[in-house]
């Protein structure tokens, strides 16, 4: 299958375009996997479409959104898969002498060598420096094609997570979460008083004082909770 | 079962929740969260319970086998409890032999059950010396997100409570009879999480806390079964708190129990 | 197979035991996410059968052993309840088990892509909580719901029914008595979309127009599960 793009979460509500949001305003449709979805001449796939016999086919279940020529699918579960430069907020799960193993929530671990940590160490002192269970936000660097990847601490305000909390969010209600041109988020940082960073895996640090703190979980909750019940989920 | 990874930052959140009297997901410190019971749900089963508790999620189906009873207990049935967690509860349970964590939720969940004496195993004699009736509770989660403990031993309870004797089927008699349970034994489970105890902790809490103790009471507030889990220690009176909550709670839930089983 | 022709169960109007003419189908009703820590979950209650499956993934695959280079492997586990049979079942090693777990991983490696993910594993999780004929049908069924719900992609879902015969009879969808005392049993695993098969087994009797009548029947009947699965993933999660 052609490896058209990825289901990111920067793209998916939130559209490159400069007139805004594509598919506001017009039910999407829903498709399961299998289900036609019109001839493949003129058209191309895109994430989640497969073209057999001249035909575009659905292979997700999720929703059919057509930028320009291009058909394709925006899930509506989806697994994180990593791409290089993209923000992600993983915990150690373990190490070796020169490595550390994070957790991305990504099928395979991340590797992260000494060299792009977050400090230097005598050969062995990997845990030292940083230990397991410990969180860091990082950088993909490269992804190999069987999608294990490396990460790197290296670059602007990359660095170990020492306080606050982290929240999962599915990665299709990250679009909604940001806003358009991150106004929601923008608005979730000045109600609780808190810094918030979203990863490009669903991940969320959100670091300040405990009532702030709180008070993004609860809406960040409420965002997912109105999201399935809306409809929006499904 | 996999081991899952504890992040300190989860911990330390804990720990600060804790400090501030809340809990991650806005619950209070004795609160649980919403339990619903059915019973009667699985057909192929004499009697038979589904709980859900939040998003854990589990069945109990008792089955009824005959049994030669023991020479030197002619009279006497049996009554075994199974539990099964298997992989479809969640991504850290494998495939593969029963581990240690779930034989341990077995037992101890038997263990309410067996020592309140509801069921009373010299009352399930058939033909004295020949055959008698073995009571089988299984025990069976689809969904694991904490609290595996209390869900279970609710289940069960709540499947004996409504099982009937097949006698009809075996032709014994005319008609099945309700299986004789003389009380509803109930547990009620606690987590140390962020350095206190806290009632039906779900499974963050579980991944971020420590020990736990299960304490199973009967009709009378007679306590039948304690279980202490993982390692810490508690006080006196941090086990005081516990049973007091426990007190009221059990109650609750032997009344939920009884209440499904009137309305079926 | 019983070839236990004496016992009767179709009668003289064509009606079945259970009341059903001979080419309907038992009720079905599907409704997914209904394991809350799973990635993906569906529950099928198909006539008195009740299975659940669950579905994580894709992982990292352990042990190395089962790993492939070149794409991901589904780890399909099928497996009945202690409680899901009048007689109890007891949990552990079941022959029969491991081979309808065989067989539907076989079924639905066959849509799912799995080359996008190398060297992971998907793990299937079917669980027979109620059983009552068909229940292999079922489960790669539920599978099949739940893979959708988990966002894994696949080229078209697998619906699977069984036909049979019973009194000389070719019926569709057997239940339990037609199953146990019935004359053949021919359970398939259909692409919606193209009519290809994923899935084939067969025992007992037929003649070539007997077996061309029940294969149609299942074909008929997918189309009618198909939608009840469609339907399912579409109306959002219980």
């Amino acid at each position: 299958m052609k490896d058209g793009r990825v289901a990111r979460p920067d793209n998916m509500s939130v559209s490159n375009d400069a007139d805004g949001p594509r598919n506001i305003g017009r039910a999407s449709l829903l498709v399961a996997p299998g289900e036609d979805l019109g001839e493949s001449e003129g058209h191309e796939a895109g994430h989640g479409v497969l073209e057999l016999d001249g035909r575009l086919r659905a292979t997700k279940h999720g929703r059919v959104n057509e930028n320009g020529t291009e058909i394709a699918i925006e899930p509506l579960r989806t697994a994180y898969i990593p791409r290089p430069s993209d923000l992600v907020i993983g915990y150690v799960e373990g190490c070796t002498n020169n490595i550390w193993f994070i957790d991305i929530g990504a099928p395979f671990n991340a590797i992260l060598p000494m060299s792009l940590g977050p400090g230097k160490a005598a050969f062995g002192g990997t845990r030292s420096l940083m230990d397991i269970g410990e969180a860091v936000l990082c950088r993909v660097q490269e992804v190999e094609e069987t999608h294990s990847s490396v990460v790197t601490m290296k670059g602007m305000g990359l660095r170990k997570i020492r306080s606050g909390n982290i929240e999962q969010v599915d990665p299709h209600l990250l679009g909604r979460l940001i806003g358009k041109g991150g106004k929601a988020l923008r608005q979730l940082k000045e109600d609780t008083d808190c810094r918030i960073i979203v990863a490009d895996n669903g991940r969320v640090w959100i670091d300040g004082e405990f009532d702030g703190i709180v008070a993004a979980r609860n809406q960040i909750n409420a965002m997912s909770d109105d999201a399935k019940s809306t409809g929006v989920d499904a | 079962m996999g081991i899952p990874l504890v992040p300190q930052l989860l911990r330390a959140h804990l720990a600060e929740l804790a400090e501030n009297d809340q809990r991650h997901d806005g619950r209070a410190r004795w609160e649980s969260r919403d339990t619903e019971l059915e019973i009667g749900i699985l057909r192929n089963a004499e009697g038979s319970a589904k709980v859900r508790m939040g998003d854990t999620i589990v069945y109990a189906g008792v089955k009824f086998q005959i049994m030669t009873p023991y020479p030197d207990r002619p009279n006497q049935g049996g009554l075994m409890c199974s539990a099964e967690i298997r992989p479809v509860a969640g991504r850290n349970w494998e495939p593969g032999p029963p581990s240690p964590e779930s034989i341990e939720l077995g037992r101890v969940v038997d263990r309410g059950i067996r020592e309140s004496g509801c069921i009373d195993v010299d009352n399930l004699c058939i033909i004295p010396g020949e055959k008698a009736w073995q009571v089988i509770l299984d025990l069976f989660a689809i969904s694991d997100d904490g609290n595996l403990f209390d869900a279970f031993a609710l289940a069960g309870i709540a499947a004996l409570n409504s099982a009937m004797l097949p006698e009809a089927r075996f032709e014994m008699s005319d008609s099945d009879r309700p299986l004789p349970v003389s009380k509803t034994p109930i547990m009620c489970s606690y987590h140390k999480v962020g350095g206190r105890f806290v009632y039906d902790a779900d499974g963050k809490e579980e991944l971020g806390g420590d020990e736990r103790i299960h304490i199973t009471l009967g009709d009378d507030g007679h306590v039948h079964s304690l279980q202490k889990g993982l390692k810490g220690i508690f006080t006196e009176n941090e086990f005081a708190e516990i049973m007091e909550h426990a007190q009221s709670r059990c109650k609750e839930l032997r009344e939920l129990v009884l209440e499904t089983e009137e309305a079926d | 197979m019983g070839g236990y022709g004496d016992i009767q169960m179709i009668d003289e109007n064509g009606l079945r035991v259970d009341g059903r003419g001979p080419g309907d189908l038992r009720p079905v009703s599907i409704e997914t996410g209904v394991i809350p820590v799973a990635d993906g979950s569906a529950r099928v209650i198909w006539g008195t059968n009740h299975a659940v499956a669950a579905v994580y993934g894709p992982m990292e695959a352990h042990p190395r052993k089962i790993q492939r280079q070149d794409r991901a492997v589904l780890d399909v586990r099928y497996n009945m309840a202690p409680f899901s049979t009048p007689d109890r079942m007891r949990p552990g090693f079941n022959r029969r088990s491991r081979e309808i777990g065989k067989v539907t991983a076989d079924a639905l490696e066959s849509v799912v892509l799995l080359e996008m993910y190398p060297r992971s594993k998907i793990r299937v999780e079917i669980e027979i909580l109620t059983a009552e004929a068909g229940t292999r049908c079922v489960g790669l069924t539920a599978a099949s719901v739940a893979l959708a719900h988990a966002g894994i992609p696949m080229t078209d879902m697998v619906v699977s029914v069984a036909s049979g015969k019973i009194n000389d009879v070719v019926v569709c969808d057997l239940n339990k008595e037609e199953d146990n005392y019935g004359d053949a049993d021919l359970p398939m695993g259909i692409l919606p979309n193209s009519g290809e098969l994923v899935f084939l087994q067969m025992d007992g009797d037929l003649s070539p127009a007997e077996f061309q009548e029940a294969w149609d029947y299942n074909m008929e009947a997918a189309m009618v599960v198909h939608q009840i699965m469609v339907d399912a993933l579409k109306g959002g999660d219980a």
